[in-house]
Formats: structure tokens, sequence, C-alpha cells
């Protein structure tokens, strides 16, 4: 019961003073992602998942989803763990991996197609952030240039953006995520920001000119105390991935379909192409070998089948008979 | 990495159709596009019942308008798709024409078209849904021709379209995007003839397929739903301070000349972020929101101190890989190098041994009494040696003028010094060597002298050439590189330790 009261009374009280900010100010930014991915993932697959998820501290992980058909089923588990985003993987084949990105009750869902796929593992590379920290957010210009790029910046803003408030947050910025445009695919990378004094960096260029030196020593100062800037150079820090959009459906998992990419052309589709080039080849062959059977046949050449040869009254079996 | 690489560009539309993906349909067309699919989603089977209300139609020309537009609303004739089937249609007939006419010109464009005949390659197939509703269409658009010979049927069909197209729309846009969507399809005619479906080029012959863009599946770009999907998910982001959303928009669309280039790509990624970065910071700045992460703040990162370190080993690892694959080409330059030198020393170590050998020859044959007259002591070795006579004479002078000071510098000065000229000519020559200077180096004739000495040597001038090889008495006599300890195998230093001492030595 004092449980109870407290709360009420917490909730009152705070309502009373943020009344005047919540009337103006626009609502809390509150995302929560459901992370998880289908059965029949490789272990890269669920490696670069374990890094989105050490990214992304406003994700709950779930364990794998059994079905491949009955996505919509997502949405229930969405709202039991009260996610507001679902971020799925879907594999096929073992090989090709499919992501789905969804509003979970009733938002848009875009199904992308992921490629060149490197893990944080795999990558080595030197970058690190702090576990929750949240990233700055870089979109190429071209989001906005098209409704369904812009549904999607809306969305991997959603879902890669950690909202202010979040739990497990850490209050510095040390990365950045960015969302490039390019070749009509989406290619993801993520830097850590390293920040260095810019005095420290200076001396090396100074030891050739002597005299420069004071006069630069006397400004350096000055332009510290103005910016307090230090110089940003940024280490990646993995994963890397690339995004080709592949459908949008209005609805969360279900729907009709709002958005279809004619480019995309499923992996499958390529396999298929490359067999088939490969079958032709051998195919013409053969019928070429049949081609010239029949050709032979045709000519009176064959012991078997095909036309006799005609008797000539000068052939030597007539004339020596 | 490279795996992953190859994957992206074996899957080879990429270039290719991303390059004719524009082209390809022409924009209004796409807005059609999605009416069709999103109106008609029936299965293929109605389009037969359709070619029913056809030829009902062509019976019934003469009633009543009203009387045919109800019996469409019953059969559920959809105007739109009838519509876009016929304009595809006509667009096709009219590519077919010009291409009868190019064929003359068609095995030059293959050549220039073989990109296109890739993307041909690559998107060849069709699903088999897709094919389905092609196929149909084809067999309709026969009837639809036949229509069109008919004429009236034709600008009525035309004029109930618009009619009826509020009937048939679910879609909350209406009417306005339907009429407007069809004025687009009006006006798209001209362009509509780039545009075949995929089950026709499958017909033509290679030489054909040249020029051709297909098209794959109908566009689904439906930018109102789309616009409403967003509108319905979007979080203000203007509104709210930054630090709250900390997204941020490139001020220009990042442009990449070449996809494939790794180093440029990821530069323009690079450049993207680190200006996204900066900008960020300085607006978190402005608002007073933390940013920099003080020193002495300790959490867990994203990387684990494992997979930290393992990284750290792998970058020891390389770099110390490269520090000795180093090690190893400056070895083996080394070594070639060095042969060189080792061969230079070797020959100039023998030409040394081979002069002094000859000096020595040359200072043996004078004391035995060859006369050398140009040739002396002092010019061989570089020294002046003391001359008896002229020292105790100048002495004698020196007494006799009771002052020490001129007499041997000034002999010396007097005595004429021959280093110049005459030594290096008798330094040359072998066994005649003494001769042949004593000749040719009077005046200096340097050249006339290595030939007469050469002359020399052959046939036999300054000495016997016989026996020269053999022992006489001297030589016999002569024990100097005899030695006692090599002949007898005397003890050399410490004995050979044994197996287990020199086992625990190495």
């Amino acid at each position: 019961m004092a449980a109870v009261y407290k709360s009420l009374s917490k909730t009152t009280g705070k309502r009373d003073l943020e009344d005047g900010e919540k009337a103006s100010g626009p609502r809390r930014n509150k995302q929560r992602v459901l992370i998880l991915s289908s059965r029949g993932v490789t272990y890269r697959h669920r490696h670069l998942l374990n890094d989105l998820y050490s990214l992304l501290p406003h994700s709950r992980k779930d364990a794998k989803l059994d079905t491949k058909t009955k996505l919509y089923q997502l949405n229930e588990l969405a709202e039991l763990y009260n996610c507001n985003n679902v971020f799925f993987f879907e594999a096929r084949k073992g090989k090709d991996l499919y992501l789905w990105m969804s509003k979970a009750p009733n938002g848009p869902t875009v199904k992308m197609h992921l490629q060149n796929l490197h893990t944080m593992e795999e990558l080595h590379f030197t970058g690190n952030c702090l576990k929750g920290s949240r990233p700055i957010l870089s979109f190429d210009a071209s989001f906005e240039s098209q409704p369904h790029l812009r549904v999607i910046k809306e969305l991997l803003s959603h879902i890669f953006g950690v909202p202010k408030g979040a739990r497990k947050t850490k209050p510095f910025v040390d990365h950045v995520m960015g969302f490039t445009i390019a070749d009509g695919k989406i290619w993801i990378r993520c830097y850590q920001i390293n920040e260095t004094e810019p005095g420290k960096q200076k001396p090396l260029p100074e030891a050739n000119g002597a005299p420069k030196t004071e006069a630069e020593a006397e400004e350096k100062p000055k332009k510290t105390g103005k910016n307090t800037d230090t110089n940003i150079t940024l280490v990646e820090i993995g994963p890397r991935f690339v995004l080709t959009p592949i459908v949008i459906l209005e609805s969360s998992f279900g729907g009709p379909v709002i958005y279809e990419n004619k480019e995309f052309v499923s992996p499958n589709q390529i396999r298929a192409d490359l067999r088939r080039g490969k079958a032709g080849k051998y195919n013409a062959r053969a019928e070429q070998g049949v081609d010239r059977k029949v050709k032979r046949g045709d000519l009176g050449l064959n012991t078997h089948g095909g036309r006799k040869a005609e008797r000539d009254a000068l052939d030597e079996k007539m004339l020596f008979a | 990495m490279e795996a992953n690489g190859d994957a992206s560009r074996l899957s080879g539309w990429r270039p290719t159709l991303g390059a004719g993906g524009d082209g390809l349909v022409p924009e209004s067309f796409r807005k059609v596009a999605p009416e069709f699919r999103m109106v008609e989603r029936r299965p293929t089977r109605l389009h037969i019942s359709t070619n029913n209300s056809f030829t009902t139609q062509k019976m019934t020309k003469s009633k009543s308008l009203k009387l045919k537009k109800s019996l469409d609303r019953l059969q559920g004739v959809d105007y739109k798709l009838e519509r876009q089937k016929k304009l595809q249609k006509q667009a096709e007939k009219r590519k077919r024409g010009k291409q009868a006419a190019t064929t003359g010109a068609a095995e030059e464009d293959v050549l220039d078209g073989e990109e296109e005949v890739e993307a041909v390659g690559s998107n060849g197939v069709v699903q088999e849904g897709e094919e389905d509703e092609t196929v149909d269409g084809a067999e309709w658009e026969t009837d639809d021709e036949e229509d069109a010979e008919a004429g009236m049927d034709l600008s009525r069909l035309d004029d109930s379209d618009s009619d009826s197209s509020d009937e048939d729309d679910d879609d909350d846009e209406g009417e306005a995007e339907l009429t407007a969507a069809a004025r687009a399809g009006e006006v798209s005619d001209a362009e509509d003839d780039e545009d075949i479906p995929l089950s026709d080029i499958e017909d033509l012959s290679d030489s054909e397929k040249g020029d051709i863009l297909p098209h794959q599946r109908l566009t689904i770009n439906n930018a109102a739903a789309l616009t409403r999907a967003l509108k319905s998910i979007a979080v203000s982001t203007t509104a709210a301070p930054f630090s709250d959303h900390q997204a941020l928009l490139t001020p220009a669309p990042i442009r990449i000349p070449d996809i494939d280039d790794d180093l440029s790509r990821e530069l323009a990624f690079y450049a993207q972020c680190l200006d996204a970065a900066t900008r960020a910071r300085a607006l978190l700045k402005a608002e007073h929101a933390p940013f920099t992460r003080p020193t002495d703040y300790f959490a867990e990162m994203v990387k684990s101190d494992e997979h930290m370190d393992k990284i750290k080993k792998k970058m020891i690892d390389e770099a110390a890989g490269k520090r000795a694959a180093a090690d190893v080409r400056r070895q083996r330059d080394l070594k070639k190098f060095g042969k060189q030198v080792q061969v230079a020393k070797l020959q100039e170590r023998d030409k040394a041994k081979r002069d002094m050998l000859e000096k020595v020859n040359i200072l043996k044959r004078k004391r035995q009494g060859a006369d050398t007259n140009q040739t002396t002591e002092e010019d061989l070795f570089d020294v002046a040696l003391e001359d008896a006579a002229a020292t105790e004479k100048a002495d004698k002078a020196a007494r006799r003028t009771s002052g020490s000071r001129g007499g041997r510098g000034g002999e010396r000065g007097c005595r004429p010094s021959f280093s110049d000229r005459g030594g290096r000519g008798g330094g040359r020559g072998g066994r005649g060597g003494g001769g042949g200077a004593g000749r040719g180096g009077c005046e200096g004739g340097d050249g006339a002298s290595f030939k007469r000495q050469k002359r020399d040597d052959k046939h036999g001038f300054g000495g016997k050439k016989r026996f020269g090889k053999s022992n006489d008495a001297a030589s016999s006599a002569d024990a100097s590189g005899y030695s006692v300890r090599k002949m007898k195998g005397g003890k050399r230093g410490a004995p050979r330790p044994g197996k287990s001492r020199r086992t625990a030595r190495a």
C-alpha cells in the first residue's frame, strides 16, 4: 500500500513539475528494440547480432524464433517484452541474411538484404567505446531525397539511436555511426571518436622550423581558450555491413507492400543464373555433337542409320566387280 | 574480408543494373505501377472472366452506357488494369517495329550494349508468379487489340475509366491521385516504349537483346503511403534538443565515384563521420551536454579486454612479421653485395701479393748482380736508404764547415730522385723485368718498354726459361715453408672435450 502511495505521489509530483515543460516540449523519445534471429543463422550472423546488441543498450535480446513464415508472431513477442521496435535477422539457406526492421504494433516494416558482413571480432580494429554510450548518428543527405529512404532513415534512427534516458546508458559520447547510401545500398560503419590534445600533435611539424615555434606557442593557448577544442580523429570499431532495401510493408510484419525495390535481385537467382550459365555451356556442346552426327548421317558416312550412300557407276566396286 | 568482397562482386547485378536503374522505368510509369498492384491483387483467373465481358460489350454496343457500367461493376472489370496492359502492349509493338528497322544495325549495337546483355543474363529469370501474370496479360491484350479495331469502344473505355475509378478504388487518396496517375500514364506513352516485359525478351534472339533494358518487376513505390507511415512513426527532431536524438544529416549527399575502390569509399565514410563528430561536439557543447569522457572514468567497454588483447597481439605479430621480412630481405641483399665485396677484396689481396713478390724478386736479382740501373730500392719501397759513402762524405764536410745544419739536407736535395720515372716500369715485368726496365725506362718510353718486355718474355732475353720451376740449390735449401709442428702433428691448443661436455656446452 505504501508503495502504491509512493508511486502515485511521485507521479503526481513529477507531473506538477514537468507540466509546463511537457506542454511545450516534445514527447520523450522512448524506444526499445527487440533483437533476435531466426533459426539457421551461421556463427557470423550470430556474432553480428551480438555486436549490435552490445552497441544498443536499449535493446532486448531474445531466443531464436522458430518460425520463418509466421513473422507476425514477432508483434506479440515485442509486446511481451515491452518493445516498440523489432530488429529481426532472418537467415535463409544457411548463407543469406535478411534483416527486418519494424515498428512493432502497427508501424511500417522494412526488409533488407544484408551483405558484406564483417563482425567486430574478425575485423581487428583498434577502436573501442563505452558499452552503453550513446552514438552520434550520421546520415547521408540522400536519405531525405525519397520517401522510402526517409522511412528507412526514421527506422534506423529509432533502432540505432539510443534514447536519452535509456537504461544502462553512459553520459558521454564516444562513437559515431555512419549510414551512407551508395550504389542503392546502405553502408553502415561505426567509429570511435578519439580526442587528442592539439599541443601533443603539434610538436612534430614544429621541430622543422625552430623560429616559428614561439609564435605558434603563443597562439595556441589562446585558440584553446576560445574553443577548448581538441583534435578529433576516428578509429573504426566495427562491425561493417551493407543493407539493400527490398520491401516496405505498411504494418508490422504484414499489410500491403508500399515499396518494392526493383533493382534487388535475390541471391538465389544469382546463384541459379550462374549455375545455368555453366550448364548452358555443356548443353551447347552436347547439341553440337548431335548435329554433327546427323550431318554425317545425311552424307551417308555412317554405317548404321542415316542415309545410304548412292551407288555411282564410276565407283570402284562397280568398275571392278 | 576478401571472401565477402568477392561475394558482393559475384552478385554482378550491382554495377550494371544499378546504373541502368533509373533509366529503366520512366518516372511517370513508376507512379502508375503501384496503383496497378495495389488495387488489382486478384487471382489471375479473373482475367478470363473479363474477357467475356469484352465480348458481351461488343454485342451490346448499341445499348446504353449505363447498362454497361452496371455490368462492369457486376463483373468487376478493372479499367485501370486494362489500360495499363494496353499501354504496355502498344509500347511493345512500337518497340518491335523499331527493332525490325534496326536489326541491320543490331550487330554494332551488340558491342555497345554488352553491359546490357550482361544485365539480361543476370536478370533473365522471371519469378513464377510474375510470369503467370504476364502470360495472362498477353492473352488479354489480344482481345484488347480487337477492341482497338472496333474503335468506338476504346473511347468509351476511357470515359468510363474516370467514372468507375472511385468505385474501384478503396484507397484513401482516391480519385485525385488516380486520375493524376492516369494522366501521367497518357503523358508517359512516349517514354513507355522503352519498357518491355521480360517474358517477351526471352523470345528474342541474342543479337536483338543488345539494346533492351529489361524490367523485372513492376515497381511499387507508393509515396503517399510511405509518407503516411513516416508521419505515424516520426519523432520530431527539429524541436527537440540535439542531445535527445544525436542524429545528423550531411550537408550534401555523399558521392562515391567508384564503389569498388575500397580506399576512396572508406575515406568517404570516414570523412562523413568525422564531419558529423565535429558538428555534434559543437552542438553538444552549446547545449552543455557532456561529451568527452574524463580520463578517470572507467566502465565496461564494448570490446572486452581479452578481445583488445587479441587485437594487440595480432598487431604485434604483424609488426614482428614485417620486421622479420625486412630483415630477411636486407640479409639477402647484403649477401648478394657481400659476395662482390669479397671477390674484390680477394683480387686486391692477390694483386698486392703479386706486386710484393715482384719487388722481392727484383731485389734478389739486384743483389745477385743483375744490373738494374734505374730501379733502386728507394723507389721500390718508397724509403730513402742511407748511402754509407755519401753519408760519410757529408759528415766530413759538415765537420769541416763545423756547422751541422746544411750538410745532409743539401746532399739529399742534390741527389737525383727516380721515384717518378723508372720505378713503375720495373715493377711490371716478370723475370726479364729488370732488363726491360733498364732499356725502356731510360727515357720514360713506357709503352715501348712494355712491348719490349713482353717480347723479351716470349723470345728469351734476360735469362734462361728452362727449368724455371724446377728446384735449384737455393730453393731446395729454403726451409721457410717447413714446419715441424705441421709435419709431426703436434698439439693444437686444448684437446677436444668429451661428448658429454660438448653437448653440455652447446
